[in-house]
């Protein structure tokens, strides 16, 4: 009995300095933004909260009205099952600022790190084969087929993105997909990928869909073009890992005035997975911790059976 | 196998009115239930976009389990470190845990928005290796078939000594063999737990954002895996003690206060982890005057009391005392778990969250079929070691460790 206590102690002191250094080494790997990976780029300078998109986008998606009590306006206070876009906006005093809400289609997205079967997926880079999706786009799309509704995704999106149905037998989880249904394989360029809805309706051009690349040069460019307009920074060129939705924001305002989350430059997901992933080197340690333990029960009873034999007590 | 040791079934009439009470209760429950199938989880509940999960999950998946797991720390003790007093103690935990474990992955399926996709998860090409939630999902799933089939020695006991032939024919052929593949399904039953009740911990890793600096903390999966087994070797005391005072189960209080001792060292190892953990990665700024504060030294004080408690003679030698103290961990535990995954966590300004009548009256009769099936299973088969006249020399009787119940 002592002897089986005594390996036993000596393997979990081996088993645990092996998670300890190998686990460091092994950290998981940062997801670098996909070389043509397209995203949009939202400059809350020149938007005039005109909705527009927020109605065109619900159009585009065949959504539903959020009915105003006198049932004629669609008025939507947040994202919700009906809604995949907003407006919304900041004021302070004199000052006020537009923002505008949809799926950020993060660089590595905590909700495709949580959803169990790949509901929620990079384009063409899921668990299932489905026909026409490209790998690369970094688009974060929705299969219905394969999830469970655990709202899972929920929990882990810092933006609280994806929404559910909750009055529905059969529920969808509801997010934007960048219009990827609009996408027209005859054009060229990104506009084969996908052709957000809500960048055509915009009349200031407030909202523009292209590659993530041209989108980050494009906002640096106006940054150094009219340095006293913003406030200087890109939200989502590092944020959280760094997001394929582009934010600029007035001289004055911070990204967290206008409803962003405040997040470090190592993404959720990488930090979860790194830190959970650690103790399993791959598979390696639950299989020998189990056949460790079944070494030692499976003697501890032959020892009990054979004293048993004996006529002793232990 | 002296005779004072072996468990027996309780027997007696099903339907006291206990029982009725129990069953009402669910019925109750059950209606909710069906309720939602037809028309969705928001009407029943009080859920939103924010608080996806209510209380279904924090409550009856992580504090369920967590009160389950003393079958994993009771397996602990008695097989892997090979502590054969502690065997008269195994079946009972054993039941406790295959009833809160199926009570855990049947919420599941009530809260689950499409649940009919689930069948997916029998098919390991299609699993998602990053998610935390798979592999709770899988380990737990996996773990109440492990649970029950540690159930089936009773079941088969039972069988043996039934006057029907055939039944005991069944049992006699079956029990032995079963006897044989014990220690792998016991292996199994340290293991899945170890992992899963880790991983319930980790399922907030990711919340980073949300959840109060003074939780969130890349040792989530420590805690959660300690205060699973505090949690557990808990409710095993607080079962037995109520056990012995419905039916005169055997109750060895030197044993108990020896466990208790095991489980002190658990309860202040959370502690100065928890602490230690704050003060290094300079958290101590977030203590104040505030809610989370309040909270937090709550949380500390309920695994503090009872682990000074157990190392108390006055204690550990008296019967309602080191029950109050069982108690108090089986409360630090379920604290942890709901503060973490519900009372500390923050979506976004504007969301608050109560639970709804339906929400709670779900757990309730939840928690009051798992009481059902656990005083029926007991009338019916040996899980229970019954007090004897004749018992002086507890704790040091001869008893069968390693897979041979
Ligand atoms: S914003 Fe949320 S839903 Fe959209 S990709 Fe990022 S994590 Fe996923
Ligand atoms: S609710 Fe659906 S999409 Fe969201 S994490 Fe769960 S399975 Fe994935
Ligand atoms: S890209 Fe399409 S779905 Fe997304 S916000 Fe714009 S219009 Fe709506």
């Amino acid at each position: 009995m002592s002897i089986s206590r005594r390996s036993l102690l000596k393997g979990a002191v081996v088993a645990g300095a092996a998670t300890a250094l190998v686990g460091r080494a092994e950290a998981r790997e940062e997801v670098e933004p996909r070389p043509d990976a397209v995203g949009m780029l939202y400059d809350s300078t020149r938007c005039i909260g005109c909705r527009a998109c927020v109605t065109r986008c619900k159009e585009a998606n065949s959504l539903p009205y959020d009915r105003t009590a006198e049932g004629i306006h669609d008025a939507p206070t947040d994202l919700n099952s009906n809604t995949k876009n907003i407006i919304k906006v900041w004021t302070a005093g004199e000052k006020s600022a537009f923002t505008k809400q949809q799926c950020m289609h993060c660089v590595d997205p905590s909700c495709v790190s949580v959803c169990m079967m790949g509901a929620l997926h990079k384009e063409g880079e899921g668990k299932r084969d489905f026909a026409g999706e490209k790998k690369g786009t970094g688009v974060v799309l929705y299969d219905k087929g394969t999830c469970v509704g655990c709202r899972y995704c929920q929990i882990a999106c810092a933006f609280n993105v994806p929404k559910f149905e909750w009055f529905e037998a059969f529920p969808l989880i509801v997010k934007c997909e960048l219009c990827r249904h609009r996408g027209d394989p005859k054009k060229e360029g990104p506009l084969a990928i996908a052709n957000p809805a809500c960048c055509e309706a915009c009349p200031r051009e407030a909202v523009v869909y292209g590659k993530r690349e041209a989108l980050l040069a494009e906002a640096k460019r106006r940054l150094a073009e009219d340095p006293k307009r913003y406030n200087g920074l890109i939200y989502g060129e590092k944020e959280g890992g760094g997001t394929q939705v582009l934010y600029l924001a007035g001289a004055g305002v911070t990204f967290k005035q206008l409803g962003m989350p405040e997040l470090p430059e190592e993404s959720s997901a990488s930090f979860s997975e790194r830190v959970s992933h650690a103790p399993y080197l791959h598979g390696i340690t639950p299989i020998a911790l189990y056949g460790a333990m079944a070494f030692v029960i499976r003697r501890n009873k032959s020892k009990e059976e054979a004293s048993e034999h004996h006529g002793e007590g232990k | 196998m002296s005779d004072h040791d072996h468990p027996r079934a309780i027997g007696g009439k099903p339907f006291d009115p206990l029982m009725k009470t129990l069953l009402a209760i669910f019925g109750v429950s059950a209606v909710v239930m069906v309720y939602r199938f037809f028309t969705g989880v928001g009407p029943v509940s009080n859920m939103t976009d924010g608080f996806t999960w209510g209380i279904w999950e924090p409550v009856n998946v992580v504090v369920f389990t967590g009160i389950g797991a003393g079958a994993y720390g009771v397996a602990l003790l008695c097989y892997l470190l090979n502590k054969g007093k502690y065997h008269v103690l195994v079946r009972p935990a054993v039941l406790l845990g295959a009833i809160c474990y199926t009570l855990g992955a049947s919420s599941i399926v009530i809260a689950l928005g499409r649940y009919w996709n689930s069948y997916w998860l029998a098919v390991p090409t299609m699993w998602n290796l990053s998610s935390a939630l798979l592999e709770v999902a899988v380990c737990v799933l996996s773990y109440v078939a492990v649970l029950w089939i540690e159930v089936l020695p009773s079941v088969l006991d039972g069988a043996a000594q039934s006057k029907s032939s055939a039944w005991s024919q069944l049992g006699r052929t079956w029990g032995p063999l079963l006897a044989k593949a014990m220690p792998y399904i016991i292996a199994l039953a340290i293991l899945l737990p170890t992992m899963h009740q880790s991983s319930l911990g980790g399922l907030l890793l990711i919340a980073g954002p949300k959840v109060h600096p003074l939780w969130h903390t890349a040792l989530l999966p420590t805690l959660f895996l300690i205060s699973c087994l505090s949690m557990g070797y808990g409710a095993v005391v607080v079962l037995t003690t109520i056990l012995n005072l419905t039916w005169k189960a055997k109750h060895d209080q030197r044993l108990f206060a020896e466990m208790s001792k095991v489980n002190a060292g658990l309860l202040l190892l959370y502690v100065v982890l928890r602490l230690g953990d704050i003060a290094i990665h300079g958290k101590l700024a977030y203590l104040g005057f505030n809610g989370y504060t309040l909270l937090f030294v709550v949380e500390i004080a309920l695994f503090l009391v009872p682990a000074f408690m157990f190392f108390s003679p006055r204690v550990q030698q008296n019967k309602g005392r080191l029950f109050g103290a069982a108690l108090l961990t089986v409360a630090a535990g379920a604290s942890y778990r709901v503060d973490t995954y519900l009372s500390v966590y923050r979506p976004a300004p504007g969301w608050d969250y109560f639970p709804s009548f339906g929400e709670i009256i779900v757990t309730i009769g939840m928690a009051a079929i798992g009481m059902a099936i656990f005083i029926f299973i007991s009338r019916m088969f040996p899980v229970v070691v019954v007090e004897t006249r004749d018992h002086s020399h507890a704790g040091s009787g001869r008893v069968l460790t390693a897979g041979s119940r």
